[in-house]
């Protein structure tokens, strides 16, 4: 157990190292890779939503002057993406898909050459609506998707049957989430370098490298160490930059054809094409209440429009499930869950994992059922939420838990007593919580990062690690948590990162694995770091290794620290010793566990919102977010973290929609996609509550994904609390909260509900 | 002079307006090997391509411009003699903020750009003998919206100014482009390859429409803000062709077909804008979205002479709703004759309703766009009343 107070470091806020030169634009992105004789990529795409490709002619194209490459499917006929998406197919399956592409010596003649491939399609019957395409006698979609279902799930705990035979409530909702957008700082881009085709070189933005290596490697054939892969800064991950996309394919093959780099970046609407977020998905719920007004059973069928093919969304499926019940105890649970078939882009995830999409609805659910029972939904949660020590039906167990901790704390902070039920007409307060996992093995038999450290002569360090920062601050982290174990500062710390021959493996920067994970990583290795500079120093104290401090660029022994020597003094003298030593420390970190996760996180948000009911328009006033972070590594960062998901699940709440019309986006643009500005951000109270997690670096938790989870439904909740009716339907536009209202008639969840403590179901 | 020094002359002259120039040699050659920002200032163009329609098109990419040539006219008389030597096949870039756009997704291909930005003759805000304001189409927004006459005298203009895009838009915006804005449709303002999984439409050479699949016209959306308040306030606009000036009120300026959204004859330019300062109240409402950088969902502006009890004159314009910003006859007439009372605000907003004739689902559906006008029309005519009526004086 490690005490706040022995910390140095570690809790304090420390400015983020590559601040300065994110701010002045000296921070590299691949955008920035300019290599010699590199070539640009453009790639041709299917403008129908499904089609047999009859004939490509390249040769208009390939007399124009200036390309240099142009690849189709004959270049690349057994190239998949993943498992299941060729990279070129026979069929396209969406508009937008990959059909060829070309390399020429500017951007300009890419794109005219481009322009000159002509496609002969034989067009097909195409299903873009996923309940059509479940429909009885649907056309089937994809010869490995019988009923144009390409993945399902069902799982069973307990004996639902029997636990709804036995609540005395029993309530259904059913909930929609639509198509949406990451709208990432950094657009997509790679450039390859595949020359002489042994050994293929990647630059590109990435969660991580060693998922991207891999799947490359496996897709043109070589073993890992053939493929490269550069990550620089990464200007936004949120689960979408997780897995390889045909660009990076399509930019490998076209320099290995014209043995030159290549790059491919997204221009204009291209950058919705390449994404490809969640998808319009549909949840339903049903749950039972026993009498005292406790949850006994859940069951859900979710399904998840895929689009034209899965690649790794099944990840949905396993995420959903196991979410469903952690935040309460309940007896018994049933659900199925099933990824459909489509002619849409194929979707993957959007900012919350589909987590927080579950959640918008899910949230809302659990709102009604409270009330349903005639309880406040605070009471009603903290009647249910699960507590330190628990261990769900599924298997994830609780070693720390501040679940109710942080409802009360953002209930208190948010005055829900004297507001909930009592605030002016059309003003509403809501609340939502929420649990994520701090990284969780089942991707391979490990969950492993790696770190090493190097100590030069003048005390400066060089900490390596596997773990790209994309914005979270995670080098800075990093180097927090190195620095308090070696007494440096961070500052004296510099992280390499993004050279997959250089760095230490890391499964990367998702799952919410990173300052989990790697952190646990750091401490290990800067841990054996101080290990050999701890011997040289005993001998010189005369003490014990074990009784060696380190602190603030000090080495003293323990409680006497008037015998302090620098620390860099240290170093110097460990070098210049008979031994010659230079310091390198080297650890590495995997969940002890055969899957899943060691620590999740938890959090409760409430949301105060304003609703115009002549226009529809929601305007939340304030949210106040309590976090279960396990312990605040950098408490700055963490408030930041809050805020980012708190604007990311607003914005998803209430603005973000790509509307599709037959497989089409109608707004594939940052004007017409309309992603809230800084104006829309409402005031974020943080409440950071610190449970010191036993397995987590000095009891760090998650804080990247956990804080949205509870936005969107908070908001939902709030909305449904000032109109006295739910939006059922995500974002809660104008047009839909003015449907909400006109079909209220009578019935009000305004009403406020009676003080019902201890109230018993009839 | 050489090429190089005509080069680092032009990038350190001191701003006047602002626009987005391609500095081309006297072959046509881009001798930078891109795009420059240019801050250019009041002295004419010394870099503009001779030839006109050497190169054939590019098709390019969104990010890249199509071909044309550009060049800076050194008076009002020479930008009016370009474009009525070239006609259709020239555009006038000013701001350039939607232009560039435009040409991006090759939705137009002129031959010819008059860069107008740094002509005198179409810049600032002059009182005129008989009251009224001359505001030079060349002015950029946020140079009306910062005017401190336009501010007291015209509220409901310089809040519609205010509204248009986001600072940076507004520093290069003009006043002439926001009253020009072309109608918009999310069938046809997208690039050029997402355009072409639909049959072209009667706005890119086709004859569908993808808004009503059975009509033969279109319906593309008129959101210019400025027009909004401009019609409220009755103004007038002064059009230059090369022999002629004529002015025509705004009133008679925009037609309801989102192919050809004003009468504006090729050759011609609009040159300034005369608002007349009245005795009156007007007030301007935008609801969209975003804060900023957002078209209306709606928007209207209203102005009243007279006080609440009598109100002499009142015009009520609802913009981004249909293809042209509609003026609210029937609301008005209410309105002149019953006075901003509580009883006939809401009997002008009822009218509202009816007023608008048909409205399609573009953008947002018919049912909503006709729920929202009657709200915007409450709203501003009991913003109106709640003015002080001794501001009319």
């Amino acid at each position: 157990m490690v005490r706040k107070a022995d910390l140095a470091v570690v809790g304090r806020d420390t400015p983020r190292l590559d601040g300065v030169a994110k701010l002045t634009g000296r921070a590299a992105f691949t955008d920035d890779v300019r290599l010699p004789g590199m070539l640009h990529g453009k790639i041709v795409r299917s403008h129908l939503p499904r089609a047999r490709i009859v004939h490509i002619d390249t040769s208009a194209a390939a007399r124009l002057p200036g390309v240099k490459a142009i690849v189709t499917r004959a270049d690349a006929p057994h190239l998949f993406i993943g498992m299941h998406q060729p990279l070129f197919d026979a069929t396209v399956g969406y508009i937008g898909q990959e059909v060829a592409a070309v390399a020429a010596l500017d951007e300009a003649t890419a794109a005219e050459a481009a322009a000159l491939i002509r496609v002969e399609y034989e067009p097909l019957p195409a299903i873009t609506d996923f309940e059509a395409a479940l429909a009885e006698g649907a056309t089937p979609l994809h010869p490995k998707a019988p009923g144009n279902i390409a993945w399902e799930q069902a799982e069973l705990h307990g004996d639902p049957e029997r636990a709804f035979a036995e609540s005395v409530h029993v309530r259904e909702d059913v909930y929609y989430t639509n198509p949406s957008h990451n709208c990432y700082a950094e657009f997509h881009v790679a450039v390859a370098d595949f020359t002489g085709g042994r050994k293929l070189t990647v630059w590109t933005p990435s969660q991580t490298a060693l998922l991207y290596q891999k799947a490359l490697a496996a897709g043109f054939g070589l073993s890992d160490g053939q493929v490269r892969l550069m990550t620089l800064n990464t200007g936004g991950g949120f689960t979408g930059r997780s897995v390889v996309r045909p660009h990076h394919f399509i930019a490998a093959l076209l320099s290995r054809k014209a043995a030159r780099p290549v790059r491919i970046r997204a221009i204009a609407d291209e950058e919705f094409l390449m994404c490809r977020a969640g998808g319009r998905s549909r949840y339903r719920f049903r749950s039972g209440l026993g009498r005292d007004g406790r949850l006994k059973v859940v069951e859900a069928d979710l399904v998840f429009d895929s689009g034209a093919y899965v690649e790794t969304q099944m990840i949905l499926t396993r995420l959903t499930h196991s979410y469903l019940h952690l935040l309460y105890r309940v007896e018994a649970v049933r659900y199925r869950g099933r990824l459909v078939c489509t002619n849409n882009l194929p979707y993957y995830f959007h900012h919350g994992g589909g987590l927080a999409q579950m959640q918008f609805g899910w949230g809302q659910h659990v709102d009604a059922l409270a009330r349903d029972a005639g309880l406040d939904p605070v009471e009603f949660h903290l009647l249910n939420a699960v507590g330190k020590g628990h261990t769900t039906l599924s298997g994830s167990h609780f070693a720390s838990c501040g679940l109710k901790e942080c409802i009360t704390k953002a209930t208190r902070r948010a005055g829900w007593g004297r507001k909930y039920g009592r605030l002016p007409a059309y003003r509403g307060i809501g609340i939502g919580i929420g649990a994520m996992a701090s990284g969780a093995k089942g991707v391979f038999r490990h969950d492993t990062s790696a770190a090493f450290i190097k100590i030069a002569e003048d005390g400066t360090m060089s900490l390596f690690t596997g773990l790209p920062d994309m914005g979270q601050s995670s080098h800075t982290a990093m180097a927090i948590i190195a620095a308090e174990v070696l007494g440096a500062q961070p500052a004296d710390i510099t992280v390499v990162s993004g050279d997959t021959d250089v760095d230490p493996l890391d499964v990367g920067a998702f799952t919410q694995r990173g300052t989990f994970n790697t952190g646990n990583a750091v401490i290990a290795a800067a841990g054996d770091a101080r290990a050999q500079l701890a011997r040289v120093a005993a001998e010189r104290f005369g003490v014990k290794p074990a009784a060696v401090v380190f602190r603030d660029r000090q080495v003293f022994p323990k409680g006497e620290p008037g015998r302090a020597i620098a620390l860099r003094q240290l170093v110097h003298d460990t070098l210049h010793s008979r031994e010659g030593r230079f310091v390198m420390g080297r650890g590495f970190y995997n969940s002890p566990k055969d899957s899943g996760t060691m620590a999740y996180s938890f959090g409760a948000q409430v949301a105060e919102v304003t609703v115009d009911p002549e226009t529809g328009f929601v305007t939340v006033e304030r949210i106040v977010a309590a976090h279960d972070v396990g312990r605040a590594i950098n408490p700055k960062i963490v408030e930041g973290q809050i805020d980012g998901q708190v604007f990311s699940g607003m914005s998803q709440a209430l603005y973000e929609e790509l509307l599709m019309e037959d497989g089409q986006m109608l707004n594939p643009s940052r004007l017409d996609y309309r992603l809230p500005r800084a104006f829309e951000m409402p005031a974020v109270e943080h409440i950071i509550v610190e449970t010191n997690d036993p397995y987590g670096p000095f009891g760090a938790k998650e804080v990247g994904e956990g804080p949205i989870v509870c936005t969107m439904q908070a908001i939902a909740n709030a909305v449904a609390n000032a109109i006295g009716v739910p939006v059922q339907e995500m974002p809660l536009t104008p047009a839909r909260v003015l449907r909400a209202l006109a079909g209220r008639g009578e019935v009000s969840a305004r009403t406020p509900p009676a003080p019902l403590r201890g109230r018993r179901l009839r | 002079m050489s090429l190089a020094k005509s080069l680092s002359d032009a990038l350190q002259r001191k701003p006047v307006c602002h626009c987005l120039e391609k500095v081309v040699d006297d072959r046509g050659r881009d001798p930078s090997g891109g795009w420059l920002t240019r801050i250019s200032g009041g002295r004419p163009a010394v870099l503009y391509s001779a030839g006109v329609g050497r190169r054939p098109p590019r098709r390019g990419s969104p990010l890249h411009l199509p071909t044309f040539d550009y060049r800076r006219p050194q008076s009002l008389a020479q930008a009016l003699g370009w474009l009525a030597e070239f006609g259709p096949r020239a555009a006038v870039l000013a701001g350039g903020t939607d232009l560039l756009i435009a040409l991006r997704q090759r939705l137009l291909r002129p031959e010819l750009l008059v860069g107008i930005g740094a002509l005198a003759e179409l810049q600032g805000v002059q009182p005129c003998a008989d009251g009224a304001l001359r505001l030079g189409a060349g002015t950029p927004l946020t140079t009306l919206v910062e005017d401190p006459l336009l501010r007291v005298r015209l509220p409901a203009l310089a809040a519609a100014l205010q509204s248009v895009g986001s600072r940076h838009v507004r520093n290069v915006a003009t006043l002439g482009g926001n009253l020009n804005l072309p109608t918009r449709c999310w069938y046809v303002n997208q690039g050029e390859a997402w355009r072409q999984a639909r049959p072209p439409c009667l706005k890119t050479g086709g004859d569908v429409c993808h808004v009503i699949r059975s009509a033969r016209e279109c319906f593309a959306l008129q959101s210019s803000d400025g027009a909004v308040a401009l019609l409220a306030l009755g103004a007038r606009l002064e059009l230059a062709r090369a022999a002629a000036v004529r002015e025509v009120a705004l009133d008679d300026f925009y037609r309801n077909d989102g192919l050809a959204p004003t009468t504006l004859d090729a050759g011609e330019l609009v040159t300034a804008v005369y608002v007349p300062v009245t005795p009156l109240r007007s007030t301007f409402l935008k609801i969209a979205p975003r804060t900023g950088l957002d078209y209306g969902l709606g928007t209207v502006a209203a102005a009243v002479a007279g006080s609440n009890r009598r109100v002499t004159a009142a015009r009520i314009v609802l913009g981004s709703i249909g293809s042209w910003p509609v003026r609210l006859r029937g609301a008005e007439r209410i309105v002149a004759e019953g006075g901003l009372e509580p009883a006939t605000i809401e009997a002008a907003a009822e009218a509202a309703r009816a007023d608008l004739g048909e409205l399609t689902n573009l953008y947002s559906t018919a049912g909503d766009k006709r729920r929202l006008a009657r709200v915007l029309v409450r709203r501003a005519l009991a913003a109106l009343r709640r003015q002080p009526e001794a501001q009319a004086a």
